[in-house]
C-alpha cells in the first residue's frame, strides 16, 4: 500500500465520518428547529459562545456536554450489567458501520490507479447493510430486557417483532432493484444511475422501480425505529426501552438513531436518487466538461450566498438584541471572505486549467458534496414525516408490514423479472 | 325517527393506498415550515423576556397592591375580611385604632405571603372596602429567600397599578 491509497482511505474515513457521527448534532438541531417552525414555534434559538448562536446549533453540543457529564447511575435491580452496558454499544456501532459502505464518489483515478471512495471498500455492501440493520435490532433487544423493567422489555418486544416483519419486505423489495441493476456492489449501481433513459431522464433507481422506491422508504423509515414507526420509544404508551439508561448510555441510542437515520438515508440516495450522480452529468461528462461546471459554480456560488445572506440579516433579527446583529455581521464576514475565497480558487483552475490528476480530484470532491446534499435532503425528509404523520398503531403496523408490503414487494419481483428477461 | 349517517372514511381504494393522504399532510406542514422560515410574523410563540405579553387584562390576578383615599392614606380598615376569606391563609393583619380622624382602624401590619398565596381573588372579592385589587398586572415575581416573598404593608401601597390593564 502506497502513501496515496494510505491518504484516500484516510479521506474516506473522515468524509464519512463527518457525514454520520459529525452529523448528529446537526440533525439534532434541525430535528429541533423544523419540528418547532412546523409548530409555529421558535425552537432553540438561546444557547451561545461568545455571542455565537449559529441559529442554535450550540444548543446540540450543550446538551451533549451534559449527557456527557450527568451521573451515569445504574439501578440496583439491574442484574445483567454486561448486556445493560453493552446494548447501547450495538446500537451505536451498527448504526455507525452500516455507513461505512456508502460510495462517496465514483472510482477516483490517481496517477492511473483505481482507488474506491468507500471507507469500507467491499463490493457486497447491500449485504453488510441489510446484516447491521437485523444486527441492531439486537441493541434495543437486550436493552430492554436487561433493564428488567415491563415498559422497557415491552418496548424492545415491539420493536424486534416491527423489525422482524419490516426486514421481510424490505429485503424483497432490495431483490427487484438489484434485478434491474444486475449488481450487487453499490458504487456499480450508482453508476448505472448516471445514464439517461430515452436520452433525457436520469435512469435513477424512483423512475425505474418506483414501488420498490416506497416500500424500501417505508421499510427503511421502520428499521431506524422512527415516527411514524416509532413502537419501540412511543412515548405517550410506554416510555420505551431506554428508560432505564442514563447520561452517555442514553446519549449512544440518541446519537445512534440519528446516524441510523443518516446511514439508511444514504442507502435510500445510493439505491434510489443517483448516490453521488449529479443528474445528466455523470462521472464521464463531468471529467470532460468540468471547466463550463466550474464557471457555473463561480456564478451560482455567490448568488447563493447572497440569498442566504439576505435570509439571515432577516431571520437573526431580535428585537433591541445588538449580540445578534453583531452576529450576523461576523457571520456574513465569515461567508463573504470563505465564498470570495473559494471564487478565486475556482478562477485560478479555470484560467490555469488542471492536470489530470486534478481534473479527477475535483469531480471526487464535487460529487461528494452532492452525495452530501442528497443525503441531507433525505434527512429533512425524515424529520418532517415525524411531525406530519402520527404513530401507527402497534396491529395496523403489523397489517401494513405483512398484508400490504410483502405480497406488494413479491408481486413486484416477479413483475421485474418478467420485464428484464423479456428485454434482454 | 331521523338517523343521521356519518361517512365512514378508510375502505375507499384511495384511502387505503395511504399515499393521497400523506401528501395532503406534507402540504400543511411544508406550508408552516416554509411560511415560517421566511417570515416569523406567523409564529405563535412569543419570545419571552424581550417581548412582553400584551394580552393581561383588567380581570387578570396579578400581585395584590393596597388601594389609597384622595389624600394619600391607607384605605384598608382593618376588617380582617380579606384574611377571613383567604383559603390559602397567607394574610397577616395588625390592627391599630387610627388617629386622624377619617377612620376608625387601620392595619399598623399588613402581610401576604406570597409563598402561600394562590392567586385565588377572594380577598378581592371580600373586602367591603375596595381596599385590595390583584390588578398590578404583575405576573412574575422573584426572590432570592423567604423573606423577599411576605409583602408588607408599604410595598403593597407603592404596587402601582397596570399599565397594561386597561
Amino acid at each position: 500500500m502506497n502513501s496515496v491509497a494510505t491518504v484516500v482511505v484516510l479521506v474516506n474515513i473522515v468524509i464519512a465520518l463527518l457525514l454520520s457521527l459529525g452529523g448528529a448534532p446537526l440533525l439534532v438541531w434541525m430535528e429541533r428547529r423544523i419540528a418547532g417552525l412546523i409548530q409555529d414555534r421558535m425552537g432553540p434559538n438561546r444557547c451561545h459562545i461568545l455571542g455565537f448562536r449559529l441559529g442554535g446549533i450550540v444548543q446540540s453540543f450543550a446538551d451533549m456536554l451534559k449527557l456527557v457529564f450527568k451521573e451515569d447511575y445504574i439501578s440496583k435491580h439491574i442484574k445483567k450489567r454486561f448486556i445493560f452496558e453493552l446494548a447501547p454499544i450495538i446500537v451505536f456501532v451498527c448504526a455507525f458501520l452500516a455507513f461505512m459502505i456508502m460510495p462517496l464518489a465514483d472510482d477516483l483515478v490517481i496517477d492511473n490507479t483505481s482507488y474506491k471512495m468507500q471507507a469500507l471498500p467491499i463490493n457486497f455492501g447491500l449485504l453488510w447493510f441489510l446484516a447491521l440493520a437485523g444486527l441492531s435490532v439486537y441493541g434495543i433487544m437486550l436493552g430492554g430486557w436487561a433493564s428488567g423493567n415491563k415498559y422497557s422489555i415491552l418496548g424492545g418486544l415491539r420493536a424486534s417483532a416491527q423489525m422482524i416483519s419490516y426486514e421481510a419486505a424490505m429485503a424483497l423489495s432490495l431483490i427487484s432493484i438489484l434485478l434491474v441493476y444486475g449488481n450487487i456492489s453499490l458504487n456499480e449501481m450508482v453508476r448505472y444511475q448516471g445514464e439517461l433513459i430515452f436520452g433525457f431522464i436520469p435512469a435513477w433507481g424512483v423512475i425505474l422501480q418506483p414501488l420498490a422506491a416506497i416500500i424500501f422508504i417505508v421499510t427503511a423509515y421502520a428499521e431506524t425505529n422512527r415516527a411514524p414507526f416509532d413502537m419501540a420509544e412511543g412515548e405517550s404508551e410506554i416510555v420505551g426501552f431506554h428508560v432505564e439508561y442514563s447520561a452517555m448510555k442514553f446519549g449512544l441510542f440518541f446519537v445512534g438513531e440519528y446516524v441510523a437515520m443518516c446511514a439508511s438515508s444514504a442507502l435510500i440516495v445510493v439505491l434510489f436518487f443517483g448516490g453521488y450522480q449529479i443528474p445528466f452529468l455523470n462521472t464521464g461528462d463531468l471529467k470532460n466538461n468540468l471547466h463550463e461546471v466550474l464557471i457555473a459554480l463561480m456564478i451560482l456560488l455567490p448568488l447563493i450566498t447572497l440569498i442566504f445572506l439576505k435570509w439571515m440579516q432577516k431571520a437573526n433579527a431580535w428585537i433591541g438584541d445588538d449580540d445578534r446583529k453583531k452576529e450576523t455581521k461576523r457571520l456574513s464576514i465569515f461567508f463573504g471572505v470563505l465564498v470570495f475565497l473559494l471564487v478565486i480558487g475556482l478562477l485560478g483552475m479555470v484560467i490555469f486549467g488542471l492536470s489530470e490528476n486534478g481534473t479527477n480530484i475535483i469531480v471526487a470532491l464535487l460529487q461528494v458534496v452532492v452525495f452530501g446534499i442528497k443525503i441531507y435532503i433525505f434527512n429533512f425528509i425524515y424529520i418532517v414525516v415525524r411531525w406530519t404523520l402520527p404513530r401507527f398503531r402497534y396491529d395496523q403496523i403489523q397489517m401494513l408490514g405483512w398484508k400490504i408490503l410483502l405480497p406488494l414487494a413479491l408481486a413486484n419481483i416477479f413483475v421485474t423479472a418478467l420485464v428484464v428477461v423479456g428485454v434482454s | 325517527m331521523k338517523t343521521k349517517i356519518v361517512p365512514r372514511y378508510g375502505k375507499s381504494f384511495k384511502d387505503r393506498i395511504y399515499l393521497p393522504a400523506l401528501f395532503a399532510g406534507f402540504k400543511v406542514t411544508f406550508r408552516h415550515f416554509f411560511g415560517n422560515l421566511i417570515s416569523k410574523n406567523e409564529l405563535k410563540s412569543r419570545s419571552y423576556p424581550e417581548e412582553m405579553p400584551d394580552d393581561i387584562t383588567s380581570r387578570y390576578r396579578g400581585l395584590h397592591r393596597l388601594t389609597q383615599r384622595e389624600d394619600g392614606s391607607v384605605r384598608c380598615v382593618a376588617c380582617f375580611m380579606c384574611a377571613t376569606a383567604c383559603p390559602a391563609e397567607c394574610i397577616f393583619i395588625h390592627a391599630k385604632e387610627r388617629e386622624d380622624g377619617v377612620d376608625e382602624k387601620e392595619p399598623k401590619i399588613f402581610n401576604i405571603d406570597m409563598l402561600e398565596c394562590v392567586y385565588c381573588g377572594s380577598c378581592v372579592e371580600a373586602c367591603p372596602c375596595d381596599a385590595i385589587r390583584m390588578d398590578s398586572g404583575i405576573f412574575s415575581f422573584i426572590g432570592e429567600k423567604r423573606e423577599d416573598f411576605v409583602r408588607t404593608k408599604e410595598v403593597l401601597l407603592k404596587t402601582p397599578k397596570g399599565e397594561t390593564c386597561l
